[in-house]
């Protein structure tokens, strides 16, 4: 037969883990200040190297676009705050300002192509209205894609559509796209038509009749698509968005 | 065909086809208001026969193959009525009347060119405002004789000029 453990095992075992416990929560302290006075050299760097390289990163697309990663992998927006040391970088400014500038682009626009541009289209509007001094010239997709995401803010006015082969739409409306009307443009994108048909929606997307003359109908109440009866086979809803000679107008 | 530089709404298919969605198709009626007018201007024409303007290039882009109804074109020019741009010469609506600038427009138009060349209290005739050298410059140089005349009475009605006939012409004293 065992033997029962006695009184003095147990609190000799009570001591032990509560040894242990401690010398854990010294080490985990200890961790966590030499982890801390890691980051806070790397941010003193950081913050060194954006200084240092302050006008390069403003001028520099790629350069600019190295940084936003590097920040991003380790948790630093540099966007996300216009005060303290940040704001002397004026990085933010950079991207504050691009955000005013799409603004305007996209209501310039709006007249023409309902408030749905393509991000091509709004990048050389957005560079012929900067001027021809080649430090605005270098504006990059992403440049713009950050930028809008800022403008997310204002509430859901302004959305980054994605419609497949690292192409976007930046759509400056009100309301937002349900799934099967961005599938709807996805497909328009892709066939390179700036136009679909409900026969395009059933065949290629696998949809039924109701489903696809919903989606259309959504897109045509929201101004978004235009409709043309006088194509020999069916209807067709074109998209002034995508249509080259809108672009370039 | 006239040389004018068409907007790229000529070319969207679209364009052609009366749009349901209420925004939208403001948008199309007001691109389609100035293209039949830059295009009328271009060749010089005033009226617009509904019945016989379907084939013209105006309406009727053969590269796209869309045209505008009959319908579509009396939608047009209807919405070009209400802001004084065109208007319906006989009951059934086929024969309208576009102007490049409304009545108004004209008139005043005409009646500060009379002003700035020291016409004032003086009788002009209507030839001389159409085809005369002092005019040669001006927008209304060679306007349709209808439409100068309707013009000029509504400046009339302004109290601006009167309008007045001799045996076969026609004349404007400003006032």
């Amino acid at each position: 037969m065992r033997r029962r453990a006695g009184v003095g095992a147990i609190q000799k075992q009570r001591l032990e883990q509560e040894k242990y416990r401690e010398k854990g929560s010294e080490i985990q302290e200890n961790q966590f200040q030499q982890m801390s006075k890691q980051l806070d050299v790397f941010r003193e760097n950081l913050e060194e190297f954006a200084l240092k390289h302050k006008n390069e990163i403003k001028k520099n697309a790629q350069f600019r676009r190295q940084f936003q990663e590097m920040c991003a992998a380790i948790g630093v927006d540099p966007l996300a705050s216009g005060k303290g040391f940040w704001s002397v970088l004026g990085i933010g400014d950079f991207y504050y300002e691009l955000g005013v500038q799409i603004v305007e682009v996209c209501l310039a626009t709006n007249y023409k192509n309902g408030g749905l541009i393509t991000l091509d289209e709004l990048r050389t509007r957005l560079i012929a209205a900067r001027g021809k001094a080649k430090k605005h010239q270098e504006i990059t997709n992403e440049d713009l894609l950050a930028a809008v995401k800022k403008l997310r803010i204002f509430g859901n006015g302004f959305t980054v559509v994605p419609i497949g082969k690292g192409k976007w739409l930046v759509q400056s409306v009100p309301g937002e796209l349900n799934l099967d009307q961005t599938l709807v443009l996805q497909k328009a994108s892709s066939l390179g038509t700036a136009w679909v048909s409900l026969s395009i929606l059933t065949g290629d997307l696998g949809w039924n009749e109701t489903r696809a003359q919903n989606a259309l109908n959504h897109m045509v109440k929201e101004g978004l698509a235009w409709v043309d009866t006088q194509d020999a086979n069916e209807t067709l809803y074109w998209f002034p968005s995508m249509f080259a000679e809108c672009v370039s107008a | 065909m006239a040389e004018i530089s068409w907007p790229w709404q000529y070319n969207f298919p679209p364009f052609f086809t009366i749009q349901p969605h209420t925004e939208t198709r403001t948008k199309q009626l007001e691109a389609w208001q100035g293209l039949i007018t830059d295009y009328l201007k271009a060749t010089k024409q005033s009226t617009i026969d509904v019945r016989e303007s379907q084939n013209s290039p105006l309406f009727n882009n053969g590269t796209i193959n869309r045209k505008l109804s009959q319908e579509a074109i009396v939608t047009v020019l209807e919405h070009m009525a209400k802001s004084g741009r065109a208007s319906p010469l006989d009951k059934s609506k086929n024969v309208w009347e576009v102007y490049w600038h409304s009545l108004d427009e004209w008139g005043n138009m005409i009646y500060s060119w009379a002003c700035d060349n020291g016409l004032n209290n003086s009788v002009c005739t209507l030839f001389e405002l159409r085809e005369g050298e002092d005019s040669a410059d001006q927008e209304f140089h060679g306007l349709d004789m209808n439409i100068l005349i309707k013009a000029l009475k509504t400046l009339e009605m302004k109290g601006r000029c009167e309008v007045m006939d001799f045996e076969d012409n026609q004349g404007v004293k400003f006032i």
